[in-house]
């Protein structure tokens, strides 16, 4: 495995105490937590100086890391023969020590502290919970879909030993989820340990802008663009909606921002779907041939209409 | 072989939550999850209730607020609360914001 110096990573000493761990974390976390950071790779970058920090925060953890001995960074090793039995977190991969080129290094500590609760008490232990950012296409929230993920990652057995393993998921997701909104997945977290119930999988999920339909809580907005002769005459117009096309019968005199309902057609919910509202906007012609300019002209004269009574006289 | 298929729900919104089970699921303090009551950042269904308990929703917010406070190291639950209510604040405004565009298109 690749050897990471934590120390570095967060710019303290190896001998820094507690105090100065705490302070630079504090500092690299404003600098690069990704609800705050305008750093190019701040997410990447606050992974790395959390996993830093989770170990170094650790007395035991500490101790176990610095037992490793010290590395360059990036450098392969292997830790020395009987590393982590001292601490109870038992070796990584199977007896042999085979499997270090998978394991990633905070894997080695994954199974601090849980082993040591399980050593303790013999009681069994809950999974822990585990979250996952999910993006999907505006379609597949509105119809519902099936996505796949890799919940993979550092696993430990019963003795405590480390095992990187990869666990997809085949998911559904249910229709009418919005962006924002968090789904659960009972027993989709960790594993328990000594027969402790697995943890829930909970899903932020967001969702993909659409180019034509804008959601409003549950309801859905699209524009209706008309022409002139449209709004003032009606028209029957084919209107696109998520569920498929529909022939929406526009009234004569239609005014641009006017809203149409479609009840129902809207975001699905169990306790009353959404509606789709059409909001009507009234587009010019870029191009007036000469007949259509003598027809305005002639309609210009014919028409009292007054669109400026707040001018107070044209 | 491939995987099982299996559902992601809805939070249910009509279960209730001890503070024993937010404890639980989040990993805060029972002193923790009543600071944010005190704070304003979750209420429970009925403060006068001999035994509190909180809608789903409150378990989102006490977990936002543990990982706030161990991504920012901070030590003061109190601050955290605040910081919570100030981002609860945030996410009206944007959803405010968002319905607008949405009507004005």
């Amino acid at each position: 495995m690749k050897y990471k110096d934590y120390y570095a990573t967060l710019g303290v000493a190896r001998d820094a105490d507690e105090a100065a761990i705490k302070s630079a974390y504090r500092k690299l976390a404003r600098k690069y937590h990704p609800d705050v950071s305008t750093e190019k790779n701040a997410e990447e970058r606050f992974k790395e100086v959390s996993e830093a920090y989770e170990t170094l925060r650790d007395a035991e953890k500490r101790a176990a890391y610095d037992e490793l001995g010290t590395h360059a960074q990036g450098q392969d090793f292997r830790p020395p023969p009987d590393w982590g039995s001292a601490f109870g977190a038992g070796a990584p991969g199977g007896a042999g020590g085979e499997g270090f080129d998978d394991i990633d290094l905070a894997d080695l500590f994954a199974g601090f502290g849980r082993a040591r609760g399980a050593r303790a008490a013999n009681a069994p232990i809950p999974g822990r919970d585990y979250e996952a950012a999910v993006r999907i296409p505006f379609e597949a929230a509105y119809h519902g879909t099936e996505l796949e993920l890799d919940l993979g990652g550092a696993s430990i057995d019963d003795e405590g030993r480390v095992r990187r393993v990869s666990r997809p998921v085949k998911l559904r997701i249910p229709r009418g989820v919005v962006d924002g909104q968090r789904l659960r997945v009972p027993g989709k977290g960790g594993e328990g340990l000594r027969g402790g119930p697995a943890g829930d999988l909970y899903l932020d999920i967001r969702v993909d802008d659409h180019p034509l339909y804008r959601v409003d809580g549950t309801d859905i907005h699209v524009d209706l663009p008309l022409a002139p002769w449209e709004a003032a005459l009606g028209a029957t117009v084919k209107l696109p909606t998520p569920a498929g096309s529909v022939e929406l019968k526009v009234p004569a005199g239609a005014r641009a921002g006017q809203k149409l309902r479609l009840k129902g057609r809207g975001i699905a919910r169990a306790s009353g779907n959404g509606d789709l509202y059409a909001v009507v906007t009234i587009v010019m012609p870029t191009v007036i041939d000469e007949r259509a300019r003598e027809l305005y002209a002639e309609l210009a004269k014919a028409s009292t209409f007054d669109p400026r009574p707040q001018f107070g006289g044209s | 072989m491939q995987p099982e298929l299996v559902d992601a729900l809805f939070i249910d919104d009509a279960h209730r939550f001890t503070i024993t089970e937010i404890v639980h699921i989040t990993g805060l303090a029972a002193a923790d999850v009543t600071v944010l009551v005190e704070c304003g950042a979750i209420a429970p269904q009925d403060p006068g209730a001999a035994a509190w308990t909180f809608p789903a929703g409150s378990v989102d917010v006490a977990r936002r607020a543990r990982a706030l406070r161990d991504e920012f190291a901070l030590d003061d639950v109190h601050a955290v609360a605040i910081i919570v209510r100030f981002e609860q604040r945030m996410r009206t405004l944007e959803r405010e914001i968002a319905t607008l565009r949405a009507r004005l298109g």
